[in-house]
């Protein structure tokens, strides 16, 4: 004679998998906003691909989400952006050496425009793919009736045929060190004769 | 005994819904929390971007960098200690605060350049570079900051969602997020807006610390924190509906003053910095901005405060009148400056060692409360351990010279 024992019901499922629901939301909240700005600026538009000339002399090639945002002569002059930042280039004739240009661009272009305006204390020598050489100054500084403070990198390059060339990569403080290796390397393959 | 407390406890009316887990203690180490594996993931990751960020600053402006930290831990650590002791009677794990703390210095202030410079993108994009050089700072980082921040919050709950009881925990956490997030961010601006000399850092530091610390980053993560503290902390007490509108109310407010922090609106800081006058203008310029929301802040903190107090005094009410409580004792506990006066008084009146019980006699007492929130029988073993520290530490206060006075007057 047997005594059947009443089947206790089994619990419920341990309901561990639930607990990946909401970090997963998480993480798909955080995924979407570092990575959405870029995704929806790409929808927004692409930008043109090929080099830019600034002048006869001189041409820029943007890289991908950069663009020609503006264009002016005397001396002849391009603005490349990137969201919030921008790449000037100008272009002039130059009987001098880079660190020459150099000052006289922040002496009298930039400084007399800024206030509480600083550049790093060391100029440091650049090397182009082209092999011209250089020198960079960073700076930082408030212009205009812009109210965040602008910081930059002023890169100066002279070619044996005595072209100068200016280029200047700004942003609103912050902002620069996301895009300066772009910067550096439009520089860096930069076109002058 | 316990019967009759048993008794008086259950039929009293309760006023205020008690949190189950007052009191309990978790560590952020939850090997087992998907939501740790998620935090620790990412703070890793972002980690060695920020040490590389730091080793780079360090070595632009060695005695800058060293002097920004400095004066940093020197505003830090006091608003870390007010934010943490914020708390009355249930402090939060100092593992969890940490947590918290990294976080806010560690993974949201990479994962907020990195977005900003995202969206920073869209708003060029729409507005064009000129506009973009103004608008960028107030369209881009109240959204993405708090929300990384926040998240921060969110991470915390779920790996310890026993400690998030009530909105000042909420604060506490979100408060804590904002302290490391705005520590490394000034560092930032010191050294590279400011220009990382010595006098740049300390014209930093006075702009940025002195004229406009009361405002910022720990306020809006701390409303933010309230927020998420309010939805998962009142279930089953509020509707689904309002608990949501609660929180994104209070994530809302977040944004839009930190927005208003960085739109041009209501802007009275000075253009340059030249005379006396320019530097006294910072200030009550970023007074303007920002007292608006530490107003707030303060009335939703002191309402935090209250509750917990009506807490505390619902879980002691049953164990008044007994060898371990009396009445005046409870009322002192409820009171936080009253509890401070009575240690002074007991150190005038019985010396150093008979302060030094009281304090260990009123912290136990609060934790009495917190072990009756959570046992479920009024004789259950931890209760009766706790109830019974009680008694011995009042006992040997009671037996200490000058001592029996003070302990002994609510009798009379």
């Amino acid at each position: 004679m047997s005594v059947e024992a009443e089947p206790v019901p089994l619990p419920a499922p341990p309901l561990r998998h639930r607990r990946w629901i909401p970090v997963a939301a998480l993480a798909v909240v955080l995924a979407a906003v570092t990575s959405g700005g870029y995704l929806t600026a790409d929808a927004l538009g692409e930008v043109q691909g090929g080099a830019v000339a600034v002048n006869a002399s001189v041409r820029v090639t943007p890289f991908p989400g950069w663009e020609l945002a503006g264009r002016s002569s005397d001396p002849d002059r391009i603005r490349l952006t990137s969201g919030s930042t921008s790449l000037d280039v100008a272009a002039l004739p130059f009987d001098g050496t880079d660190v020459d240009l150099l000052r006289q661009y922040v002496d009298n272009i930039l400084e007399p425009d800024a206030e509480q305006f600083r550049v790093s204390e060391e100029v440091e020598p650049v090397r182009l793919a082209s092999g011209l050489t250089g020198s960079r100054i960073a700076y930082v500084g408030l212009f205009g009736d812009v109210q965040a403070p602008i910081e930059g990198e002023v890169t100066a390059v002279v070619s044996p045929s005595g072209q100068g060339v200016i280029f200047d990569g700004w942003a609103p403080a912050g902002q620069l060190q996301f895009e300066i290796d772009e910067i550096d390397a439009m520089i860096d393959r930069a076109e002058i004769a | 005994m316990s019967e009759r407390r048993g008794g008086r406890f259950a039929t009293e009316p309760q006023f205020v819904r008690m949190p189950r887990n007052w009191g309990r203690k978790t560590s952020l180490f939850q090997w087992r929390q998907p939501a740790f594996w998620l935090y620790a993931v990412i703070v890793v990751v972002t980690a060695v971007y920020t040490i590389s960020q730091q080793q780079l600053f360090q070595k632009l402006s060695p005695s800058g960098w060293a002097l920004s930290w400095g004066l940093l831990i020197l505003y830090g650590l006091p608003l870390f200690l007010a934010i943490y002791l914020l708390d009355l009677y249930e402090r939060e794990p100092m593992s969890l605060v940490l947590g918290a703390l990294v976080w806010g210095g560690v993974a949201a202030t990479v994962l907020a350049g990195i977005a900003n410079e995202g969206w920073g993108l869209v708003v060029a994009h729409l507005g064009g570079p000129v506009f973009a050089a103004e608008w960028t700072a107030a369209l881009t980082a109240p959204f993405v900051e708090e929300t990384v921040k926040v998240a921060g919050v969110i991470l915390i709950y779920l790996i310890a969602r026993d400690e998030m009881d009530d909105m000042m925990d909420g604060f506490v956490y979100g408060a804590m997020v904002g302290l490391g997030f705005t520590l490394v961010e000034d560092v930032f601006y010191f050294i590279a807006i400011f220009g990382g000399s010595p006098g740049g850092v300390l014209a930093g530091f006075y702009v940025r610390v002195v004229s406009s610390g009361f405002y910022g980053h720990v306020l809006y993560t701390g409303v933010a924190g309230m927020g998420v503290a309010y939805f998962v902390s009142r279930r089953g007490e509020v509707a689904f509906g309002r608990r949501l509108a609660v929180a994104l109310g209070l994530f809302g407010a977040a944004v839009a003053a930190h927005f208003l922090w960085n739109s041009p609106f209501l802007n009275f800081f000075p253009s340059s910095v030249n005379t006396f006058g320019d530097w006294v203008r910072i200030p009550f310029a970023a007074a303007v901005k920002g007292a608006p929301l530490l107003l707030f802040v303060v009335v939703m903190v002191r309402l935090a405060r209250r509750r917990e107090r009506m807490w505390l005094e619902t879980a002691l009410r049953s164990e008044v009148d007994t060898p371990w409580l009396s009445e005046i004792e409870l009322r002192v506990l409820l009171d936080p400056s009253v509890r401070r006066r009575s240690r002074r008084e007991m150190r005038a009146r019985a010396g150093e060692a008979a302060e030094r019980l009281l304090k260990r006699l009123q912290k136990e007492q609060v934790n009495l409360a917190m072990i009756r929130t959570r046992v479920a029988s009024d004789d259950d073993p931890a209760l009766v351990r706790q109830r019974a520290l009680c008694g011995s530490l009042r006992d040997a206060l009671l037996s200490m010279p000058g001592a029996a006075l003070a302990a002994t007057r609510r009798e009379g």
